[in-house]
């Protein structure tokens, strides 16, 4: 049935302007669709995905000096006036406390049951909202006696790099966390309890041995009910990591960031730029190449106007006239989507395995963004096309040609 | 569909001239399985009032309806429908696609109702003389030939009115008088009525009524 309309209507098809427009719009889709894939992929590298600690967390303190040293300059701990001041900033979504444990903590570490080294350490803690892992994990209760423990992960490397290799013991994966075992003694107001640790997990971006903000609670009231609890060091909640409001505060107040979190912020800032830039590009070209086909489309549509009109005279709808022409628009699109995207998982593949040879520790991103993006994209492109085509035939119907 | 009826109808174009006819400005009304004859001079609107009639052109004044209704409101999709299933033109201009064979300008239309079967169009071929250019290209064809082309693919749809304007201009008597006969067989299967237009040579039909354009 379509076929001898088809033999009509595709008289003056020209093959240069389809595969110009072919091209042109591959090339558009494909740099679109690596822009928005090269950009999930690397993301994560800058943002340095903590697990524990969100991006938008900042850990501030005070900077040392050497009057601070000898005790003859300010406090090194934040007072309430202080904090409240932070608080009240407009990038501040709110404010926590480091508190630190005041008693002594001696502790030990083995793995399966043989111990390897121990030394004296500290516990710090964070308000319970400011650590993003699962609660029922973060969690201590006297009568169980087991405290979850976030390491900072330069711990690992330390261990695995320094201490391992020098004795000959074995290296521990962030995988096998679990298998740490850990002896914890605390000592303090005249008491001694032995506790066992577990180490759930390890942050990057924290500097210290982080524990529940529970635990530190009730070993402060029983090994040191009198101690100083002025905090050091602040968690600091922000709006947005690359304001430059915060960077300002800081330094007007003689304060100190503890990571380079600012600076991934504005590599991320970077990135995102010049992706948004590349995909623009890439869409005006997709735009330019949506164009060569409108016009090529109505190009064929004015020289086809007799049979067109002809066709509509002895019966045919303006819908079945029509559908010749939006097939073939929206078969071209989608002949483009699955080429542009078979592109990109090649290209992607290669840049990939590039990728984890710098950065073994990257995760496998999703597709899943980018393929949805170029259904969008051909979606649309292809409902504007098949409106065009049929206001266009309804132009002749109309004799407006 | 079982009448035409124009009300006061005139071609713009025709608007504050002195128009002496017996259609333009008339109450005139074509009825279902009645033949008519519309006899006219160049330039009196013959090939207007077709187009009027299967909704190409609009720019007329009056009414044209059928069966009562004012066919300015009908939409696309009834356009579509009357052009498929009641109304049958064939057009002075014909209006064939020359890059087709014959039997291909036949199909496209017949492809729409399957209202023929190729034996009979295949006969109607025969009949019409012109069975040896069944698969030649229509680009190739004299217009004589093209008109009989053209008359098949006016009645391979069901119809209840065939409007065949100048039908006969490129044919001699004996090719007209087959025509003729084929078309009033089919006109008279269908019941249908049909409305001739002439600008001399016509038809020799049993007409109900002639009018002067």
């Amino acid at each position: 049935m379509m076929l001898l309309v088809w033999k009509l209507l595709r008289q003056h098809i020209s093959i240069a302007q389809l595969a110009g427009f072919f091209f042109a719009n591959l090339f558009g889709m494909f740099i679109v669709l690596l822009g928005l894939q090269f950009y999930n992929d690397v993301k994560p590298l800058f943002s340095q995905d903590d697990g524990f600690l969100k991006p938008e967390y900042l850990i501030v303190s005070k900077r040392i000096s050497g009057m601070s040293v000898l005790g003859a300059g300010e406090s090194c701990g934040f007072s309430d006036k202080e904090v409240e001041d932070i608080s009240n900033q407009p990038f501040c979504k709110s404010v926590g406390a480091f508190t630190a444990s005041q008693y002594r903590v001696v502790c030990s570490m083995g793995v399966n049951g043989v111990a390897q080294f121990g030394t004296d350490m500290f516990f710090e803690s964070v308000p319970d909202r400011f650590v993003d892992t699962e609660l029922s994990k973060w969690r201590f209760s006297s009568e169980d006696g087991i405290i979850p423990i976030i390491l900072p992960r330069t711990y690992l490397a330390i261990y695995n790099f320094g201490f391992a290799q020098s004795q000959s013991l074995p290296k521990i994966s962030e995988g096998i966390v679990g298998m740490i075992d850990m002896l914890v003694v605390l000592r303090g107001n005249g008491q001694e309890q032995r506790l066992k640790g577990k180490v759930i997990g390890f942050s990057t971006r924290l500097n210290t041995i982080l524990v529940p903000e529970s635990f530190i609670k009730w070993s402060n009231t029983k090994f040191a009910p009198e101690a100083d609890l002025t905090p050091n060091r602040l968690i600091v909640e922000v709006k947005n990591p690359t304001d430059d409001a915060i960077v300002k505060y800081i330094n007007d107040h003689n304060l100190e960031l503890e990571d380079d979190k600012l600076d991934a912020g504005k590599a991320t800032y970077f990135l995102k730029l010049v992706t948004i830039l590349v995909m623009c590009i890439g869409m005006l070209i997709s735009i330019l190449s949506f164009y060569i086909l409108m016009l090529s489309i109505y190009l064929l549509v004015q020289k086809n106007t007799e049979k067109l009109r002809n066709l509509l005279l002895i019966g045919y709808s303006p819908v079945r006239v029509s559908l010749p022409y939006q097939l073939l628009t929206v078969g071209m699109n989608g002949v483009v989507l699955i080429l542009s995207f078979t592109l990109l998982y090649m290209v992607r593949c290669y840049y990939m395995n590039m990728l984890w040879v710098m950065f073994p520790q990257m995760q496998d991103g999703s597709m899943w963004p980018t393929l949805c993006l170029g259904i969008g994209l051909f979606i649309v492109v292809s409902l504007i096309n098949i409106v065009a085509v049929r206001n266009r035939v309804m132009k002749i119907w109309n004799r407006k040609e | 569909m079982n009448s035409i009826e124009l009300h006061n109808t005139l071609p713009c174009v025709f608007e504050g001239r002195d128009v002496q006819s017996e259609i333009w400005l008339q109450d005139v009304v074509f009825q279902k399985g009645e033949t008519y004859l519309v006899e006219a001079s160049s330039g009196t609107g013959k090939s207007s009032l077709c187009s009027y009639i299967i909704g190409y052109r609009k720019d007329y004044l009056g009414n044209i309806c059928f069966d009562n209704k004012d066919i300015r409101q009908h939409r696309v999709s009834d356009w579509t429908a009357i052009r498929k299933h009641t109304l049958s033109l064939l057009f002075q201009e014909l209006r064939l696609f020359p890059e087709l064979t014959a039997m291909e300008n036949i199909d496209i239309k017949n492809e729409l109702t399957n209202h023929k079967s190729h034996k009979e169009i295949e006969a109607w071929f025969e009949r019409l003389g012109i069975a040896d250019k069944i698969n030649a290209k229509v680009g190739r064809m004299s217009f004589g030939q093209q008109q009989r082309v053209a008359m098949i693919r006016a009645l391979v749809q069901p119809f209840d009115f065939l409007m065949v304007d100048e039908p006969i201009s490129h044919l001699d008597d004996e090719n007209s008088k087959i025509m003729a006969g084929i078309m009033m067989e089919e006109a008279q299967h269908q019941g249908a009525g049909v409305i001739v237009t002439s600008i001399g040579k016509h038809m020799d039909l049993p007409y109900t009524k002639t009018f002067r354009l």
